[in-house]
């Protein structure tokens, strides 16, 4: 197996994003599905690069601004995420505390920080490691819906505590940036194109070593 | 499970491919051009450069992925008619729901939160649910329903939004939060709803995206 395993783009064959089926790029569209047919997803690097930008100037009203208002007895009181966090860990309630400082506040950080790693890989500004980015990626992917955990908390106490004088909730301007930060890197992942890594090794001259091969 | 790839082995049940060929499957991660070979079922193809999935033979899927989205359509009416939390509070009670708590965003002043809401938790698992049962049941008979295609490449495309496990863990920290405040103990919605979410899962990961596909050309043809 000294020679390199054949790469569809070499063969102008390529996938279809929605069905999968391989044809000739040439085709233009799938003549399984009719979806656009491409080696690459057109400019992912810039989509993913805007999007990030967007989703990184949003994070900041979102953790500043208040994502709801709690209005008890006339006392006003604005939640942050970090002060909705930091009331469970004083509390004592540790692991929710820890699971909404993951969803809320880690993941999408670390998405950030992934995505800006994975996008200058694939553009030849640090050595691409397809084998450990690739794992990156898909983590990102995965678990990019959890941060949507504490919008649903805004929504769920927002219908609960309608009590009236005694207490009312209601949802901050905060919530409604996070949602754009969450929806807005998941679109920043969905349209980062894996395979430019690859491509990046193969330009680099570097035979990536089939993880596979080693267990024949 | 270590898959077989590339490599012929006596097919328990492989799905039926279309006509012509050779038939390829190109890694969406790495551009490693395959052939698709049959697979057994229960089995996956793994790309020989990266590792990651091709393609996958899951066992009975075409009447799992039926069976599992018709109790999630079912498990829906339960929760859509029970309440999830029920809260007593200065002699008030108030209950929860997905659509009270959508509506409670809409009108307290965040009404794209409410449509998200609805869209994520409502909306997107009805028609993950409807169009595999759509997409799905007709194809056990080997045909292909009308607009199938359509309805295929849209289910597709929904499948991330899906966040109905999220909720779940939304209402658990709710009431997390609330316990100290209030009376707070779950209704029938919420053991639906956690019933719904494994329903969902289980539809989803019955049948293979690159199975669906075929099946429906060669249904069409």
């Amino acid at each position: 197996m000294s020679d390199p395993l054949p790469r569809a783009a070499h063969a102008g064959l390529a996938g279809c994003h929605t069905c999968g089926k391989v044809s000739p790029v040439t085709l233009g569209a799938c003549p399984r599905c009719g979806g656009h047919l491409h080696l690459r997803k057109p400019n992912s690097i810039q989509r993913t690069i805007a999007l990030m930008i967007a989703a990184a100037a949003l994070y900041i009203p979102a953790n500043v601004l208040p994502i709801m208002t709690v209005v008890e007895l006339g006392d006003i009181t604005e939640n942050t995420i970090i002060s909705g966090m930091m009331t469970f860990w004083r509390q004592g309630a540790y692991p929710i505390a820890i699971v909404i400082f993951t969803a809320s506040i880690l993941i999408p950080m670390l998405k950030i920080i992934a995505l800006t790693w994975l996008c200058l890989a694939a553009t030849g500004r640090t050595h691409p490691s397809p084998g450990m980015l690739g794992k990156i990626y898909w983590f990102t992917e995965l678990l990019g819906r959890w941060s949507m955990v504490d919008i649903f908390v805004v929504g769920i106490l927002v219908a609960l505590v309608q009590l009236g004088n005694y207490m009312t909730i209601t949802p901050g301007p905060g919530a409604l940036a996070f949602a754009g930060v969450v929806v807005l890197t998941m679109f920043a992942a969905m349209s980062f194109e894996p395979r430019l890594l690859w491509d990046r090794l193969e330009i680099l001259g570097i035979d990536p070593s089939p993880p596979n091969k080693a267990d024949s | 499970m270590k898959a077989p790839f590339l490599r012929f082995r006596r097919h328990l049940h492989p799905w039926p491919k279309p006509r012509g060929g050779p038939h390829y499957s190109v890694c969406h991660f790495c551009d490693t051009l395959h052939e698709a070979a049959s697979l057994p079922e229960g089995t996956a193809a793994r790309c020989s450069c990266c590792g990651a999935v091709l393609y996958q033979n899951r066992p009975a899927s075409l009447v799992r992925a039926t069976a599992f989205s018709v109790t999630a359509l079912i498990l829906m009416v339960v929760v859509h008619s029970f309440p999830f939390l029920v809260m007593d509070a200065a002699s008030i009670r108030t209950s929860l729901n997905l659509v009270s708590a959508a509506n409670a965003l809409i009108h307290q002043g965040s009404p794209v939160l409410g449509m998200a809401l609805a869209l994520f938790t409502i909306v997107t698992p009805l028609a993950m649910a409807g169009g595999l049962i759509y997409v799905c049941g007709p194809l056990m008979f080997g045909r292909m329903a009308p607009g199938a295609s359509q309805v295929a490449k849209w289910m597709g495309k929904s499948e991330p939004w899906n966040m109905i496990e999220v909720f779940l863990l939304g209402v658990l920290v709710s009431l997390l939060k609330l316990g100290k405040v209030a009376d707070v103990h779950f209704g029938m919605g919420f053991w639906a709803f956690g019933a719904l979410m494994v329903c969902m899962a289980a539809a989803v990961a019955s049948i293979d995206r690159n199975e669906l596909w075929d099946r429906l050309e060669v249904a069409k043809s």
